[in-house]
């Protein structure tokens, strides 16, 4: 049977995934499958392509709703490779006796983000199932994008800094706020990224979106690809206050906690000042958040200096957030 | 780090130099969160040794009370239940694997909103789970007409059988918290061991070793608390009042422990009517006929009270793991074996 | 779970108050405590179970966030 921890985005799913994997194993030309997208070389520029299916619960909720995260999801996946979006497709599963008025809001959610990013919705299908047999509404979002320079996850070196693109968590926060009932002005941070890593992916030797599994299961990806050791700073984590209260009183890693609308990534040390205040221009939190050493494993250094382990995430993970 | 903690752990350094090997146990589950968030043990010289108590109400249910439980939900009956209680071992089952089969679970975070599912679902049963800090809620929860299946112990005589077993040489005391915000400081008075109680935060814990170590020096047998800012002498009236009236004292069996007098609290027969105990007698005279004791070769029981490690267990990482717990003390985040797999 | 973080009482009706932690702000049953508007509470499964001066609650909070 299968389990909810299973679709949590942390060590049950990966090790899912890894057997489906082995069933569906056909790889053909295409590199990068285990990244955000995977990539087909064109000989001149690579083609980048990837998915993802949203269940998320509340449909609407502080600073968007399933359509804006399902469109901004894809774009930031095709973004963190070094793609230029290209198009994409939309699917969109509704229950019967879906309220019109709210499927007509979230198109408006697509089309908005797809105005502003000029990244079309190029094919799609829509589906009605009976009541009750799905809750409310399933998107799914496919999208192709091209690079001429793929941003590997395999990339990261000892020596070089960890940064993020602002302060993270508050989709998180948004989304658990609104669930246990919790009233707070953040809201949550889902945007699309392709400008602001346009303008700074020529330095960036690997760069995720810290969605599902949050910086834990993000950074320990890039760490384990890279086969680096990485070391954060919890003088320097990027979390507002509201965060850290919540996941407290929540009882909650706050290293879980994902975001929609930031990205981490290493820098060589050469280019993380000029990255950075390039970054500070959309976000002014954007900032280093740790280094990088020879070895393997991701480790906080604490306020006292002392180190302990941040792991992938296992046990139960927060459902349905993204 | 700040100058006050900085001067605390070089304070423990030079101190323990006149010592042999000290094991002080923090009681209570959360500060054995703190100890390895911040990974205090890393900072302390290598003779002074923490263990982790049975201080996680969650880890010490016994296992016949979470059987009965889970009988209780298979049997159609609501249960409300604060979310660590979902994955807790019973003999061949767990209420989450009830809620996968189609019952009715709830977390609630608190007794207030399973006050308001009630409404919804009138034969709603509360799980009560937890030490002082957690039954007056339950208490209050009662009088407002809430139906609840007790489970809910009392801390101070799990102290008692632990500095009265030969086999567990511990040297010091970290007390809880906010179980002491509920029944004061001066209820600790009558063990002559070296206490403290203890804030939170990593510069509360780093203090109060550094107290311990001192009055284990001075062969002092004293209680001090630290976590003035939040503890009482003679802790919350109100509190103390809502337990008493709504709860009596007996005897309680704690998984991993066994049986430790007037440590357990059942509820008054004037509050018969929202006492699930009395509620269901025969459905759980029924459920408890089929009971029998978990099989395997866990030692919670053990390592709850400082004797073995995780490491010794010989299920630990191997069938024994957050996803699998085979054990109360891989179930819960405050547990040791949870607490050891996540931050070793 | 023991751990609780200092909130302040925002407003009070009856056994109820509205609680900010830091930013953030939900309901908890004062009926343990004898609380006022601007009191620092620790909040433990949706109760009020002791005060706090602010003094002190600065200290928790200071420990909080300086890391």
């Amino acid at each position: 049977m299968i389990e909810l921890e299973q679709g949590g985005g942390g060590f049950k799913n990966n090790e899912l995934i890894k057997e489906l994997r082995q069933i569906i194993n056909l790889k053909k030309d295409w590199s990068n499958i285990e990244d955000d997208s995977a990539v087909y070389d064109l000989g001149n520029q690579k083609l980048v392509f990837t998915t993802d299916a949203f269940i998320i619960d509340p449909i609407f909720f502080p600073g968007g709703d399933i359509g804006k995260i399902a469109v901004c999801g894809t774009i930031n996946d095709l973004a963190v490779m070094g793609a230029q979006p290209i198009g994409l497709s939309l699917s969109i599963v509704i229950e019967e006796g879906f309220p019109k008025k709210d499927l007509l809001k979230i198109a408006n959610s697509i089309n908005q983000i797809s105005q502003e990013t000029q990244i079309p919705i190029v094919t799609g299908d829509t589906k009605v199932i009976d009541k009750g047999k799905l809750d409310k509404i399933e998107v799914t979002t496919s999208g192709v994008g091209l690079a001429d320079n793929i941003i590997n996850n395999s990339g990261c070196q000892p020596g070089d800094n960890i940064i993020t693109s602002g302060d993270l968590g508050e989709h998180g926060l948004a989304l658990l706020a609104y669930r246990f009932d919790y009233q707070t002005k953040i809201k949550s941070d889902c945007q699309p990224l392709i400008n602001e890593i346009n303008s700074v992916k020529n330095y960036l030797t690997s760069a995720k979106d810290p969605t599902r599994g949050g910086l834990a299961a993000n950074i320990n990806e890039i760490a384990k690809k890279s086969k680096v050791k990485i070391i954060l700073d919890e003088k320097k984590l990027p979390y507002k206050k509201e965060v850290v209260a919540l996941t407290n009183l929540l009882g909650l890693d706050i290293f879980n906690l994902p975001s929609e609308g930031r990205f981490i990534a290493s820098v060589g040390q050469e280019n993380t000042e000029s990255v950075l205040n390039k970054l500070k221009e959309y976000n002014k939190e954007a900032k280093i958040i740790g280094q990088v050493e020879m070895g393997e494993g991701v480790f906080l250094k604490t306020k006292f200096n002392s180190l302990r382990k941040i792991e992938m995430p296992r046990g139960k993970l927060i459902p349905r957030i993204c | 780090m700040d100058k006050t903690t900085q001067q605390n752990i070089n304070e423990i350094k030079n101190m323990a130099q006149q010592l042999d090997h000290v094991k002080l146990m923090e009681l209570c589950g959360t500060h054995s969160q703190t100890i390895a968030k911040y990974n205090l043990k890393s900072l302390l010289p290598k003779n002074i040794e923490l263990i982790s108590g049975p201080g996680c109400p969650i880890c010490v249910t016994d296992q016949q009370d979470i059987d009965i439980v889970i009988g209780l939900a298979l049997n159609d009956i609501p249960i409300a239940i604060y979310g660590d209680a979902l994955t807790l071992p019973g003999r061949q089952s767990t209420l989450e694997k009830a809620k996968q089969n189609g019952k009715n679970i709830f977390i609630v975070y608190s007794t207030e909103d399973a006050l308001k599912l009630q409404k919804q679902y009138p034969k709603l049963v509360f799980f009560g789970i937890g030490f002082e800090t957690t039954t007056p809620m339950t208490a209050w929860a009662i009088k407002q007409g809430l139906t609840v299946f007790s489970s809910h112990k009392l801390f101070p005589p799990a102290m008692e059988t632990l500095l009265s077993n030969k086999d567990i040489q511990i040297n010091g005391f970290i007390n809880p918290g906010h179980v002491s915000a509920i029944i004061g400081s001066k209820i600790y008075n009558r063990f002559k061991f070296p206490q403290v109680i203890t804030g939170f935060e990593p510069e509360d814990v780093i203090e109060s070793i550094k107290l311990l170590i001192e009055m284990i020096i001075n062969k002092n047998n004293k209680v001090i608390n630290q976590y003035i800012r939040v503890v009482s002498e003679k802790g919350n009236q109100k509190a103390l009042d809502l337990i008493n009236e709504v709860f009596e004292i007996k005897d309680a069996r704690w998984r991993g422990l066994g049986s430790i007098p007037l440590s357990g609290l059942k509820i008054k027969a004037k509050f018969k009517d929202n006492d699930a105990k009395f509620i269901y007698k025969d459905l759980i005279t029924n459920i408890k006929k089929g009971f029998k004791p978990m099989e395997n070769n866990c030692i919670c029981g053990q390592i709850l009270q400082g004797i073995k490690k995780s490491n010794d267990c010989p299920l630990f990482r191997k069938t024994c793991t957050p996803e699998t717990p085979q054990g109360a003390c891989m179930v819960s985040v405050e547990g040791a074996c949870h607490i050891n797999y996540k931050y070793s | 779970m023991c751990l609780a973080i200092p909130g302040k009482i925002k407003s009070i009706s009856g056994h109820k108050a509205i609680i900010d932690y830091d930013g953030l702000e939900k309901e908890a049953n004062v009926s343990l405590i004898d609380g006022q508007v601007d009191d620092y509470v620790i909040v433990h499964a949706g109760f009020a179970i002791e005060k706090l001066s602010k003094k002190d609650a600065a200290k928790t909070l200071k420990y909080f966030n300086n890391g």
